[in-house]
């Protein structure tokens, strides 16, 4: 009987053996897919378990992790939270911004960290969370937050300023704002309720917070909603002039009113006088620099037509949602593919024509730099806890609209505006002004869009505000005392 | 005549103090394992410490004493890879009981969602050790001779059949989880099927030892193989139409495959012919598929399907005729449709005519060994009462999660080890009876181990079975006392040296009468 006896204790441990296989397969090589298996919400309870990596701008802390004696999890802190937001995004759990764009690196579960920490994750070590460098400059970014706020504090703003040569975004600040401390984990249900408000939607008892519904403090207006651009898109009509044959020296039709194609309604000017006063035709500089309606609404309707315009808004990406970083992109703009008169409207900015504050930057980003336009980008550099660089931000072109002729004379036109037109004499700044109407309120988007400095530029910009008043009075000097931060260093 | 004395072969010797020093190797683990439980949930050692670390220890060192005067030739190793085994089982459900387990608490006052099913509780688990261990003293006291139990395996094996057949009477067992396998006598509520087991080894034993001549000699040869007369199959139909009813009654899939699996391996060992082997597993096959074609036992099918595809099943799914999984889970749309409360799952999938089933707990064990990793998460520091019945069909995921994957190789080498000192005690047994007999409790032990830890890992459907030793539960710990009780006995009479002649001169022969 010992054979069989023989036999079947190697059968026996046969069965032992498969166990061990098994498990090792199982424990060894399926862990990481268990972990982060839909299906395991165990990966969502443990996130405030781990300190996350930080947040800098220019060498200033903007977000760290802390750990409260009392408590297992991390608390989260955001140093002047409501003007590094719209960059910085919240995290409680669910999160927005770099916060959501990083968070496996900010985590340290991205693999670049793992694979790096293999012995740390084998002994059971947690692994660090990577730093996130922002290419956002804090002083210029707080001075943009304060400029909105004093601007209109009951109404939205944004502005937004990019390097030209890289793709940099050094500005991007948003008006009204919240501080993502408030729902940072270590608020636990309170933090919650406090989203739900922030999002404009009822809480638990059924209120909902009226101003937070209209002002939307968690979007981000830079990227994420669009508003009437008014004349700031003027540019993009002369964009699209030059490239279709005229310079900036083209004589162009301006009237002092223009009958809408098909309609009765007729298109007047904003003022009397100047280049767009009744003497029929005028340089295209001088109709830009005086921001003349009814050229524009020509131009636009009847000498390039929709086809042409639309075109070249294609050829500045206005038609797409530009991805500033992973999991972070902006929304599109959109100009109508319409008859004529809702062409000539939009060709100014006004009725069908929406544009976030990026794309209307990107304009005049191509006008500075040769025509060229660089891919906006928010983050410089990733580094892991032990100050190893992860990710390093290589600066790419995003679309090339305009020849380097064409983009001088874009940028020469934006240059009269502030030397001669509607925003002259405002600073060492060049741009469009932009003021639309928006039915049914009294206010206006305000709008200044361009480079600075006026020579040798080399940032772009958008600033964008709510009010009474037009955009050269109220844009344009916010623009000056941001680029003058700018600049600075 | 008398022989020279380097002829004669070295007697074996009692190996008590490597028995004592493995023990003590088995109660410093488990007082360690208790110890890392308190420093790493309040940062001290535990109150717990002394009762149970100490209760444990205690009862060890009688269990010691008890082999060590009665039974000193026994294995040294089987006591102290019992003692291990149940330590580690105990502290880890000390670790999960509901008074120590900070997380647990926290999570209740935190208003969060606990499975509370049923209660790990290291007390009960202590008092039942405490019995377990106590049966083993008996056993190894009082089973002077295992021969014994070859006169009764009649007797036995009628009991075995009454224990197996008491949870279907009414007012005595009842249903819970879904298997009808409890008894409820007074306070205590006893898997019978967990004793029956070890009677059913004494009674095929006994009836292969007396039928085996006829079933290994007498039949046609074809081929390689040696084919059994139809008369001497009759056993084995016997046992394969007990294991279908079970399966039909009892929907017990893991039982069946168990007292199936025992029954022939038994045969083989008892033959030494592979073609009862051949046979078993035939019978094995078309049992189960037939099992997968009558549609009243759609159970056999969903419980592939499971196995095969957990997901769709998560927090409830239905088997639809057509094969298709539909997930019933609460937030979706069926599940809303039906009401949107507990049980609505159940009730969708019963107007969709599906079958129900959920396989959360499969999956969260699964999700608590991949947070295990390869080195654990710690004992104390990991959150294994996610899973329900964490302490019990789920203790070796619990564990797989602190103690990670080298924790659960040493769990099952512990485990390996008992499998192989059992079969070494049968192969060095000098009786047909007592070979079979240890031969058969071991190999069902290793087939409990595969079965139950198979299901929990997924390497074979779940069936509920109880984790020897580990899980939480009277009855197992108690069967299984006994068994180890017996192995020792069987070993022990098994390396005692032969009685010595009292003279050495003359020709007197010395007949061991026993």
């Amino acid at each position: 009987m010992d054979k069989p006896l023989r036999w079947v204790t190697v059968f026996g441990l046969l069965l032992i053996f498969a166990l061990m296989v098994q498990v090792n397969y199982i424990q060894g090589s399926q862990a990481e897919k268990l972990q982060t298996h839909d299906l395991n919400n165990r990966q969502f309870l443990d996130v405030f378990k781990r300190p996350r990596g930080k947040i800098l701008a220019g060498g200033e802390v903007l977000v760290s992790s802390t750990k409260p004696k009392e408590s297992e999890n991390y608390a989260r802190t955001y140093k002047n939270g409501e003007v590094f937001a719209p960059v910085t995004g919240y995290f409680n759990g669910g999160a927005n911004g770099i916060e959501r764009a990083y968070n496996s690196l900010l985590d340290g579960r991205d693999k670049r960290i793992t694979n790096q920490r293999w012995f740390d994750q084998f002994i059971g070590k947690k692994a660090l969370g990577a730093d996130v460098e922002t290419t956002i400059m804090p002083a210029a970014q707080r001075r943009a937050y304060e400029e909105l706020r004093r601007a209109n504090p009951n109404l939205r703003g944004a502005v937004v300023v990019m390097d030209i040569r890289t793709g940099a975004i050094v500005v991007m600040a948003t008006y009204p704002s919240y501080d993502p401390t408030d729902v940072a984990p270590q608020t636990g249900l309170k933090g919650g309720e406090r989203l739900v408000e922030l999002e404009g939607k009822p809480n638990s008892k059924g209120e909902v917070n009226e101003r937070n519904k209209r002002l939307k403090p968690l979007i981000n207006n830079v990227l994420e909603d669009t508003f009437s651009p008014g004349s700031s898109f003027k540019a993009l009509i002369a964009a699209s002039a030059l490239e279709n044959g005229y310079s900036k020296d083209s004589a162009v039709p301006a009237p002092s009113t223009y009958l809408l194609p098909g309609t009765r309604t007729s298109l007047p000017n904003s003022h009397e006088g100047g280049a767009c006063g009744g003497a029929g035709t005028a340089p295209l500089i001088s109709t830009f620099a005086e921001s003349c309606n009814t050229t524009y609404g020509i131009l636009g309707a009847q000498e390039l037509g929709t086809a042409k315009v639309l075109e070249t808004a294609k050829e500045f990406h206005y038609d797409q949602r530009i991805k500033v970083e992973p999991d972070l992109s902006s929304v599109q703009s959109a100009f109508p593919d319409a008859d004529g008169a809702r062409t000539a409207l939009a060709s100014i900015g006004q009725g069908d024509n929406n544009a976030t504050p990026l794309h209307i930057m990107m304009i005049a980003a191509a006008a500075a730099n040769d025509g060229r336009i660089m891919k906006p980008y928010l983050v410089q550099r990733v580094r892991a806890a032990d100050q190893s660089v992860l990710e390093e931000a290589d600066p790419q072109q995003l679309a090339e609209p305009l020849s380097g002729g064409q983009a001088d004379q874009l940028a020469d036109m934006m240059r009269a505006v502030t030397s001669t037109g509607t925003a002259k004499g405002v600073g060492d700044v060049a741009g469009k002004t932009g003021t639309a109407d928006i039915d049914g309120v009294e206010y206006n988007n305000r709008w200044f869009a361009g480079f600075a400095p006026a020579q040798n530029p080399r940032y772009a910009f958008a600033v964008f505000t709510q009010g009474i008043g037009s955009g050269g009075e109220a844009a344009a000097p916010i623009a000056v005392n941001v680029m003058r931060e700018v600049l600075k260093k | 005549m008398s022989a020279a004395p380097d002829q004669v072969p070295l007697p074996n010797q009692p190996r008590k103090a490597a028995c004592l020093a493995l023990l003590v190797f088995a109660m410093v683990m488990t007082l360690a394992a208790f110890a890392e439980v308190g420093l790493a949930r309040d940062g001290r050692i535990p109150a717990g410490l002394l009762g149970y670390g100490g209760g444990l220890a205690v009862l060890a060192g009688a269990a010691y004493y008890v082999q060590a005067r009665f039974a000193p030739y026994a294995d040294p190793l089987l006591l102290p890879l019992a003692v291990a085994l149940n330590g580690l089982g105990l502290a880890m459900i000390y670790r999960l009981d509901l008074s120590t387990s900070r997380d647990v608490q926290d999570a209740i006052r935190d208003g969060k969602k606990v499975v509370t099913s049923g209660l790990a509780s290291a007390g009960t688990q202590l008092q039942w050790t405490f019995v377990g261990i106590l049966l083993f003293a008996l056993t190894v006291l009082f089973l002077k001779d295992s021969k014994i139990l070859q006169r009764y395996m009649y007797t036995l094996g009628a009991c075995a059949i009454i224990l197996l057949l008491l949870p279907i009477v009414p007012g005595l067992g009842a249903e819970i989880n879904g298997a009808r396998v409890w008894i409820f006598i007074g306070p205590f509520s006893v898997q019978p099927g967990e004793f029956a087991k070890l009677l059913l080894v004494v009674f095929f034993a006994g009836y292969l030892v007396n039928k085996r001549q006829a079933m290994s000699l007498v039949g046609r040869k074809i081929g390689p193989l040696a084919l059994p007369r139809g008369r001497d199959l009759g056993p084995i139909m016997v046992i394969w139409i007990f294991g279908l009813g079970i399966l039909f009654v009892q929907k017990d899939l893991g039982t069946a495959l168990l007292y199936f699996g025992l029954f022939v391996s038994m045969i083989y060992i008892a033959t030494q012919r592979i073609s009862w082997v051949l046979i078993g597993v035939g019978m094995l096959a078309l049992g189960i598929l037939v099992a997968t074609q009558l549609p009243f036992l759609g159970h056999v099918n969903q419980r592939l399907s499971i196995w095969q595809n957990p997901e769709p099943y998560f927090d409830g799914g239905c088997l639809l005729d057509s094969g298709k999984v539909v997930s019933v889970a609460p937030g979706t749309e069926p599940y809303i449709a039906a009401g949107n409360t507990v049980g609505s799952g159940l009730a969708a999938c019963a107007e969709m005519g599906g079958k129900f089933a959920d396989s959360a707990q499969l999956m969260k064990g699964l999700f608590a060994l991949g947070e295990g990793g390869v080195l654990g998460k710690g004992l104390g520091q990991g959150e294994p009462w996610r899973t329900p019945l964490a302490f019990s069909d789920f203790i070796f995921d619990s564990m797989g999660e602190e103690l990670g994957l080298t924790g659960l190789m040493v769990i099952l080498l512990l485990y390996a080890l008992i499998v192989q000192r059992g079969m070494k005690t049968a192969v060095s047994a000098r009786d047909p009876f007592l070979k079979l007999f240890a031969g058969g409790v071991s190999f069902v032990l290793a087939l409990q181990v595969f079965v139950i830890v198979g299901g929990v890992t997924r390497l074979i459907p779940l069936t509920g079975l109880t984790t020897p030793f580990l899980a939480q539960g009277g009855s197992s710990l108690m069967a299984n006392w006994i068994l180890i009780g017996v192995l020792v006995r069987m070993s022990h009479q098994a390396r005692q040296p032969a009685p010595q002649a009292i003279q050495d001169e003359g020709m007197t022969q010395v007949v061991s009468l026993r």
